[in-house]
């Protein structure tokens, strides 16, 4: 039974993409649109796309800009979530600039920020940052609100100073909620590297995406579209592994049937 | 002569000189009212003076809700009472530090740290090198009935396994003065038993200070020199009644001994005089 169950758990994954794939194919021949491709067609364009130099350089430098926007993101976030969660002062500061800023769609912040940065590495990468950031500061300040109090009393006993009680006992108590934050962040970090792409066209997934479609290269469009899919599945993936290696000590026990199974 | 220094009005500063040469802990006149949700003023603790002797095992007894573990918390340094103040050895308390070891109610584990990661903490933050501190650690894991437990995380604990591990964590630093909040609360008797010869028997070999807050009878007699039975809305002391009993103290010899019976009968009736359901309702 359980060894049945396990077989189940890990194939459910494909299930759910050769079931989306199928759909896809139906819906594409029902429909018999130009510009709405065949998932088999629009599969075969991947060997295409990978296959070729100059894309593969291009997708690679979009990688580059989402992993130095996303990390620079959470560098900063964690710190300044923790101490908005641990100081009434600082997060009576922050807290109107960022509503302020949560709203806007940070792709909307583009045009003004070309005008300032350029179009190049620099604009976009901010662009990121941006986007990564307030959900990475926003669970960051929930987990240290949340921060049990006489966890901190124990703390200072023991003689930990402001400081390393911000470091040793706020960090890993609220990185669950941390966690939680950065995995999102993640998945923006991946939207707004494709939207930074199609606002400033020069390089990258975004615009190989972008200047396929104005060349009516369907297939290549759908094919970029899956290749983004894919990776944001990966990222995902990979870090949900690492979290839940850092967080084993919180995790609740998953497997308790509701009703079914 | 000395003048002493509880009945005097000029209580203000670190005056060593002038503290009863036994005395490690000092509570002067403390009240504490707290601003409820409603923006009331509830006064938990209402003029509130204690001198601790060094090495005294001194329960605090009393109604839930009469300010124990916020007398507690004041002499931990953790909250700073609205008026009056307390000294540890002489020096007026401004926050917490490792001469004073708490045992929460809420047992506050580190919940990323296994049982021993837990106990190991104090030490490692107090400087001591790794391997001494495990093997001490593991020790004292031993002495709380934990072994085997080592590699736990806390959640994969009871609820008396993690007061146990708390109550070893906070030993495993050696602080002066103990300040323990219902430690024992929720374990079950024949636990709760043997880990009070423990404590005892530890007690009688360091002489360490203890603060320690209980609402059972038995218990504050069987390990004290003083209780303090308290009395509630507000918070006051209401008796402190010395111990007379000889150490050290045998737990079969005890029970059957008139003097802790009249103890145990007495502070019960003195219990329910001040736990009147008229103030509770
Ligand atoms: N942070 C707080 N804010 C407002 N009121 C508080 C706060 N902490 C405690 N109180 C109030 O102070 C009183 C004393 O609380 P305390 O926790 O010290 O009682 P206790 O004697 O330890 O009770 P128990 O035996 O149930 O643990 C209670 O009436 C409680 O409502
Ligand atoms: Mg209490």
């Amino acid at each position: 039974m359980t060894s049945l169950a396990a077989a189940a758990r890990r194939a459910a994954p494909v299930f759910a993409c050769i079931g989306l794939l199928a759909a896809w194919q139906v819906a594409s021949l029902a429909l018999k649109n130009d510009s709405f491709p065949t998932a088999i067609e629009a599969i075969r364009a991947i060997p295409d796309i990978l296959g070729d130099k100059e894309s593969l350089i291009n997708i690679l430098a979009s990688l580059r800009r989402m992993a130095i926007g996303f990390a620079i993101a959470v560098l900063v976030s964690i710190p300044l979530g923790l101490l908005m969660g641990r100081s009434r002062a600082v997060a009576a500061f922050f807290n109107p600039l960022l509503m302020v800023i949560y709203p806007v769609p940070k792709a909307a912040l583009m045009p003004i920020i070309m005008l300032w940065l350029g179009v190049g590495d620099i604009t976009k990468t901010l662009v990121i940052f941006l986007g990564v950031s307030l959900p990475v500061i926003y669970h960051s300040f929930e987990g240290a609100k949340a921060v049990e109090e006489k966890m901190l009393w124990s703390g200072a006993a023991m003689g930990l100073s402001s400081v390393q009680r911000l470091v040793r006992i706020v960090l890993p108590a609220a990185l669950p909620e941390i966690l939680t934050g950065c995995r999102t962040g993640l998945v923006l970090a991946l939207i707004t590297m494709i939207t930074s792409e199609m606002i400033a066209r020069q390089s990258g997934a975004g615009n190989i995406l972008f200047n396929a479609l104005d060349m009516g290269q369907y297939d290549t469009v759908f094919a970029m579209i899956i290749i983004v899919g894919a990776m944001g599945i990966c990222l995902d993936a990979i870090f949900e592994r690492v979290r839940a290696r850092l967080v084993r000590w919180s995790e609740p026990q998953f497997d308790m049937p509701l009703s079914f199974s | 002569m000395k003048v002493v220094p509880s009945r005097s009005n000029e209580w203000v500063g670190p005056v060593t000189s002038q503290r009863p040469a036994s005395a490690i802990i000092e509570i002067d006149r403390v009240s504490q009212v707290f601003q409820t949700s409603a923006r009331k003023d509830h006064l938990a603790l209402s003029d509130i003076s204690l001198t601790i002797e060094e090495g005294a095992f001194v329960s605090i007894l009393g109604p839930s809700g009469c300010g124990k573990s916020t007398l507690l918390y004041i002499v931990g340094g953790f909250v700073s009472p609205t008026s009056g103040g307390a000294k540890m050895k002489g020096k007026t308390i401004t926050g917490p530090g490792p001469d004073r070891g708490p045992v929460f109610q809420e047992f506050a584990l580190f919940p990323w740290k296994t049982v021993l990661g837990n106990v190991m903490y104090g030490p490692r933050q107090q400087g001591v090198r790794p391997t001494e501190a495990e093997v001490q650690s593991r020790a004292l894991i031993e002495m709380v009935g934990l072994k085997g437990y080592e590699n736990f995380y806390p959640k994969e604990l009871s609820g008396g396994m993690k007061q146990r591990v708390a109550l070893a964590r906070t030993l495993a630093y050696h602080p002066e003065v103990l300040l323990m909040d219902e430690p024992f609360g929720a374990l079950d008797a024949h636990t709760r038993t043997r880990l009070q010869n423990d404590l005892l028997n530890i007690w009688e070999r360091d002489r360490k200070t203890v603060l320690f807050v209980t609402h059972s009878v038995d218990e504050a007699v069987f390990l004290s020199d003083k209780v303090v039975m308290m009395s509630k809305s507000p918070g006051r002391i209401r008796q402190v009644i010395d111990i007379d009993l000889p150490r050290p103290r045998r737990r079969n010899e005890l029970l059957l001994d008139p003097r802790y019976q009249k103890y145990v009968v007495d502070i019960e009736r003195m219990f329910d005089e001040v736990d009147d359901p008229g103030s509770r309702s």
